[in-house]
């Protein structure tokens, strides 16, 4: 187990590692100045140039340049973005949360209702229900998620009306910002008519978790169901109902936690996934996500804000990938180095 | 003279044929091929049969609706969009850019994965454990958002997101070769070729590769309805194809401006993606079954 | 009557009281919220011409000296009381209005009202060079550079601390008009001061202190603008506690807005959509004929866009009717020069290029252009009111362009990134346009098109022709309608010949709310207002 973590966190430090590599290169890739690249300063005059030069110990070469690149990085000195002129750590704290609210409530919803579904399918296999879970299944599956949430903006919002269609709270509401997860913020803010405010968010909530959570949901099905019929196939479950136990019984006491756990670090994989999807449904709902703002960068070619919400986002993924797998491990000593979905 | 037919009596169709009987067997699968197979025909020759290229506009018939729509025009099966152009003539040259893109940027992907694929799988030592360790990082990040990434860097357009998506799924191709390969490697008929003296290249395109290649079939279904969606969906943010190209995420993307008045700009590209991807996801899913099955008899 | 309002508040307290949570339509009433098309550069209209800019700060945060009846279009006091205008029209003396409030915030506490410092600080700071200010947050003022203004004006005098003297080097008829335009705001002299000892000189144009109706709460760029009720406001304070610019740069995410509530106004609605915003019984559509022209400018400063020839001929290759039906759908007038119809030197029998292709390819084969010549149009990504869809636009000339073999290229960036490299020149031919600030008729010959102007950015073209400005000057130093049409007549026939740019429409004005609100007005001069706009309770 130890040799395990050691392996595992050996990963993480070597992967982010490269991640920091590619963001320190990609800095001298983007077309335009390094040093603007870098701060985020329109280098305006001679001066400052100098002092970003020592700043960012240009002059000593690639190597203690980066390694003073990676000083900085971890002190949360991310530089300047080019358009706002905001520090981009400031904003990643500021957006990333809400992306994560969005991509958790939505995996939270496609567990809950993927699980079950998925299990039903499994133990019903080659009948009716199952088909009509998988091919449910494979029509969310193969649905584009933008399409989607268009699709549910023209039903929901503007044919029947009554759910927002962007945006985290009404701007009435004025929130003022603590955790950066909107539900939370509510709750811990001293203001006027909670309950309401909270309603509010919730509508708000509704579309964009619906429509990332019908794709991430159908993937969730599918792995159940393959799991649990394979499960259930094995020779110990055959044992059991020879010992004359009845199907619940089986499958609760038997089939349950063997056809669970194995396909734990795959469906939490689908995490990411979900994070990327989320980026898109942000832009559709206004969701004022790290999808969005990066988004918004790259239309901008806003090269600072590009480098550091790629580092952010791809950083963020690599470590839950890695910690989920830490976890699982933990749980369920048995499981394999499965790190891939497969579907 | 009659040939003795001695052996006759038992026929053994080939893998492929066998393969298929078991695809058969599964309708919607079947329905998913013939929808595929109409798809692909509509790329080949639709665009011979449209009577409206997708750039033309007509400024007499602008925001027309579909023609099954009371205030439809039969001229305009698909209606227009807020220029005037004919969405059907739109959505098939669509279908042909987002399908024929993706189906190329597949093949390359299969190609340069494979061959780094197999060229990990056979190697061992501190090489292999930098690739396993490299690929196992990039694979934990979705392929969007790999795309996405790389388009941030080379700058938007089709052909860079073609790059993006196809450097995106390279790792896939790979960590499957070399898992396969890997596996092959160690059974008996390639120890056997091994001790006949045969190299390591001779190995891998006479025994392993006759192996593989139904598994490579299903993983590029897979790819492909995934190139698909990547596609569209980086079009859809402007990140790839731009407008007045008519790709179909991009169209969509240009459709927002009218959504509420022209909604039949949004329902339609969207169903032709949807159903090019649910059509590939039966097929794969179909061969995968059949596959299964096949091994399993 | 008094007593009865003092009851009614202490009803409405004790009921507030007795429940904390009050109606959710009760809540939802206070705040308004409008549905903008893009985010401010900057919060002090001085500094930027667009009419982004103007929206979010003009006549929000602001006042100017002088003001614009929206009705009439007649020059009306504002900060200034009144005023006197000297025999040869060079000295203007203007009488201010005392206990003028600056806003209070949580960064500036005024210590004293609105005076004659303030007009001197806010009027030289664009003027002078050597003012502390000029170079603050880019020292670049294109609407007064434009207009050559920092050279009319001579001397500007405290007379005393509500009396300020204005003189020019020479008559300018449309001086007035200028000062009452929304970018000649009045800012705060004590602001920038404590701005200038805290050496933080730049938050004066970023975290702005005025004296109009609202004071500024928080800006997040592409997300909203936050304004609170100036509780002071000298003519009374505003009907809504907030104001909040929700921006939303795609027009049809404004209309579907609208429709679900989470907008009580937008900006520009699209010209496709006006008919739902008509059909439906909840939303409100008002319209007006707007003073603006939407034109495709050459950049003359680029071969072979300097030949006026090939220039004349792209404009023939173009049938401006089929731009006008496509984009405008039917609510805007086609133009025949710079001016609408609705100004007073319109000139109703103007020459006018037509379309025709087959002359347009010819005169391009005498200019010297190659078939397959590529080019490019930029298309600016928001909506105006003088083009709603630049982008559509562009796409239309595309084709036309490529039946007399010259190909075209697309381009857009981000509305500031355009503004941006549009100003370095870096474009063959743009798609933009120009509301006018004030009704005079020089605020379209002088911005658009004289040599100052290119400098300051508003010049499109990049086109300088003497004779031009010759021409618009001499007709300044008239009073007379007469003899001023009668240089712009002139003017109108050189502008054929050159076609630095080509004119396309003036577009109606748009204005589409939901039912209930009330004092929503039209401002024929750009710049909404939400000063007096009620939202009331269905």
């Amino acid at each position: 187990m130890l040799v395990y973590l050691g392996r595992r966190l050996n990963l993480l430090f070597f992967t982010l590692l490269i991640l920091c590599i590619a963001s320190y290169t990609l800095a001298f890739l983007f077309p335009g100045d390094p040093l603007t690249n870098l701060s985020g300063n329109p280098i305006s005059s001679e001066d400052q140039a100098q002092q970003l030069r020592m700043m960012y110990a240009l002059d000593d070469g690639y190597i203690a340049g980066f390694w003073q690149y990676l000083k900085l990085t971890l002190s949360g000195e991310w530089g300047l973005s080019l358009t706002s002129q905001n520090p981009i750590f400031a904003d990643i704290c500021q957006f990333l949360p809400a992306s994560l609210e969005l991509s958790l409530y939505a995996m939270a919803v496609s567990l809950l209702v993927g699980i079950p579904l998925g299990i039903a399918a499994g133990l019903n296999h080659r009948r009716y229900t199952d088909m009509s879970i998988l091919s449910v299944s494979l029509v969310g599956f193969s649905m584009p998620v933008f399409w989607l949430a268009l699709l549910l903006i023209l039903i929901f919002s503007l044919q029947w009306g009554g759910l927002p269609m962007s945006g985290r709270v009404s701007l009435i509401y004025e929130i003022p910002q603590y955790s950066g997860f909107m539900l939370v913020d509510i709750l811990q803010a001293d203001i006027d008519n909670k309950k309401q405010v909270l309603m509010d968010a919730l509508h708000h909530l509704i579309l964009p978790t619906l429509s990332l959570s019908i794709v991430t949901c159908s993937l969730v099905v599918r792995l159940t169901r393959r799991s649990v019929i394979n499960v259930m196939a094995s020779d110990y479950i055959k044992a059991a109902y020879a010992k004359g136990l009845s199907r619940t019984q089986v499958f609760w006491h038997h089939g349950m936690k063997n056809a669970l756990l194995p396909i734990m670090p795959q469906l939490a994989m689908q995490f990411t996934v979900l994070l990327t999807n989320a980026m898109i449904v942000e832009v559709i709902f206004s969701w004022p996500g790290i999808g969005e703002w990066m988004m918004q960068a790259i239309y901008q070619r806003d090269f600072p804000a590009i480098r550091g919400g790629m580092l952010a986002v791809s950083a963020l993924v690599v470590i839950v990938t890695i910690c989920v797998d830490l976890l699982i491990r933990t749980i369920y000593p048995l499981s394999k180095k499965q790190l891939h979905a497969q579907v | 003279m009659p040939k003795s037919s001695f052996y006759d009596e038992e026929f053994y169709p080939s893998p492929v044929r066998q393969t298929w009987n078991e695809f058969q067997r599964n309708h919607i699968a079947l329905a998913g091929l013939w929808c595929l197979g109409f798809f692909v025909l509509l790329v080949l020759l639709g665009p011979w049969f449209l009577p409206f290229g997708p750039l033309a506009q007509n400024t007499e018939a602008i925001l027309l609706p579909p023609a099954w729509d009371a205030n439809g025009d039969v001229s305009h099966l698909f209606g227009t969009d807020g220029i005037g152009r004919d969405l059907l003539a739109r959505v098939v040259h669509g279908c042909q850019i987002t399908f024929g893109a993706s189906f190329f940027l597949v093949l390359l992907a299969m190609l340069v994965g494979c061959s780094i694929g197999a060229y990990a799988g056979m190697s061992r030592g501190l090489r292999a454990s930098i690739i396993n360790h490299l690929l196992d990082a990039i694979m934990a990040i979705p392929t969007l958002l790999l795309a996405i990434i790389i388009v941030a860097i080379l700058g938007t357009g089709l052909m860079n997101s073609m790059w993006a998506i196809t450097l995106a799924l390279i790792p896939q191709f790979i960590h499957h070769t070399r898992d396969m390969v890997g596996r092959e490697y160690r059974k008996e008929y390639v120890t056997a070729a091994r001790l006949d003296g045969a190299s390591d290249a001779r190995i891998f395109f006479h025994s392993i590769l006759p192996n593989m290649i139904e598994m490579l079939v299903v993983q590029a279904t897979m790819a492909l309805s995934v190139a698909i969606l990547d596609i569209s969906a980086l079009g859809f943010l402007n990140l790839g194809a731009q407008s007045p190209s008519p790709e179909l995420g991009a169209m969509l993307s240009d459709a927002l401006e009218t959504a509420y008045v022209a909604p039949w700009s949004i329902s339609l590209p969207g169903a032709a993606i949807f159903l090019m991807v649910l059509s590939i996801n039966l097929v794969g899913d179909g061969l995968r079954t059949a596959l299964k099955n096949r091994v399993n008899q | 009557m008094k007593n009865r309002t003092c009851l009614g508040l202490m009803l409405s307290c004790m009921v507030s009281v007795g429940c904390q949570d009050l109606d959710d339509a009760e809540v939802k009433q206070k705040g308004l919220i409008y549905c903008s098309e893009g985010s401010p550069v900057t919060f002090n209209p001085q500094l930027d011409i667009s009419g982004t800019t103007a929206d979010a700060a003009a006549h929000q945060l602001y006042n100017g000296l002088l003001d614009f009846d929206p009705e009439t279009s007649k020059v009306i006091p504002a900060l200034a009381d009144s005023w006197l205008v000297s025999e040869d029209g060079l000295t203007y003396t203007f009488q201010l209005r005392k206990d003028v409030q600056f806003h209070q915030t949580g960064y500036f506490t005024p210590s004293r009202a609105f005076n004659a410092d303030d007009v001197l600080f806010s009027i030289n700071r664009w003027r002078l060079a050597s003012h502390p200010y000029h170079k603050v947050s880019g020292g670049v003022y294109p609407y007064f550079e434009s207009l050559g203004l920092q050279d009319i004006v001579a001397e500007v005098n405290r007379l005393n601390g509500y009396r300020v003297e204005i003189k020019l080097h020479r008559p300018d008829s449309s001086f007035l008009a200028t000062l009452a335009t929304d970018f000649a705001v009045m800012l705060s002299a004590e602001y920038a001061e404590q701005l200038m000892l805290a050496g933080t000189p730049e938050l004066l144009d970023s975290q702005p202190i005025g004296t109009g109706p609202f004071k500024f709460q928080q800006f997040r760029k592409n997300n909203y603008i936050r304004y609170h009720r100036h509780a002071d406001y000298w003519e009374g304070q505003a009907y809504q506690e907030q104001l909040i610019f929700d921006i939303t740069p795609t027009s049809s995410m404004r209309l579907a807005k609208l429709i679900t509530g989470e907008c009580d106004v937008i900006a520009f609605p699209a010209q496709t959509e006006l008919r739902i915003v008509d059909q439906r019984q909840d939303l409100v559509l008002e319209e007006k004929p707007g003073l603006n022209v939407g034109f495709w400018a050459f950049n003359t400063a680029r071969p072979p866009f300097d030949d006026p020839k090939v220039r004349r001929a792209l404009a023939m290759a173009v049938d401006r009717q089929a731009l006008l039906d496509a984009v405008y759908s039917d609510s805007a007038v086609a133009s025949k020069g710079l001016l609408p119809p609705t100004s007073w030197a319109y000139d109703e029998n103007q020459r006018d290029v037509h379309y025709n292709p087959a002359l347009a390819r010819q005169l391009l084969d005498e200019a010297g252009v190659k078939r397959g010549f590529r080019m490019n149009i930029w298309a600016m990504p928001v909506q105006r009111a003088y083009n709603p869809n630049a982008t559509k636009m562009a796409e239309l000339i595309q084709s036309y362009l490529d039946k007399v073999d010259i190909r075209v290229d697309i381009v857009s960036y981000e509305w500031a990134t355009f503004r941006r490299l549009l100003k370095q020149g870096m474009h063959d031919s743009v798609l933009i346009g120009w509301s006018a600030d004030n009704g005079d008729p020089d605020n379209f010959y002088r911005p658009l098109l004289s040599c100052a102007a290119i400098a300051s950015g508003t010049n499109r073209a990049n086109w300088c022709l003497p004779k031009y400005d010759e021409l618009i000057n001499d007709a300044l130093r008239y009073t007379d309608e007469d003899s001023r049409m009668h240089y712009y007549h002139q003017v109108n026939e050189l502008l054929v010949e050159q076609m630095p740019l080509l004119p396309i429409a003036h577009a109606y004005r748009f204005q589409a709310y939901r039912e209930g609100i009330t004092g929503m007005q039209i401002n024929p001069f750009g710049g909404i207002r939400f000063g007096q706009v009620r939202k009331e309770g269905r």
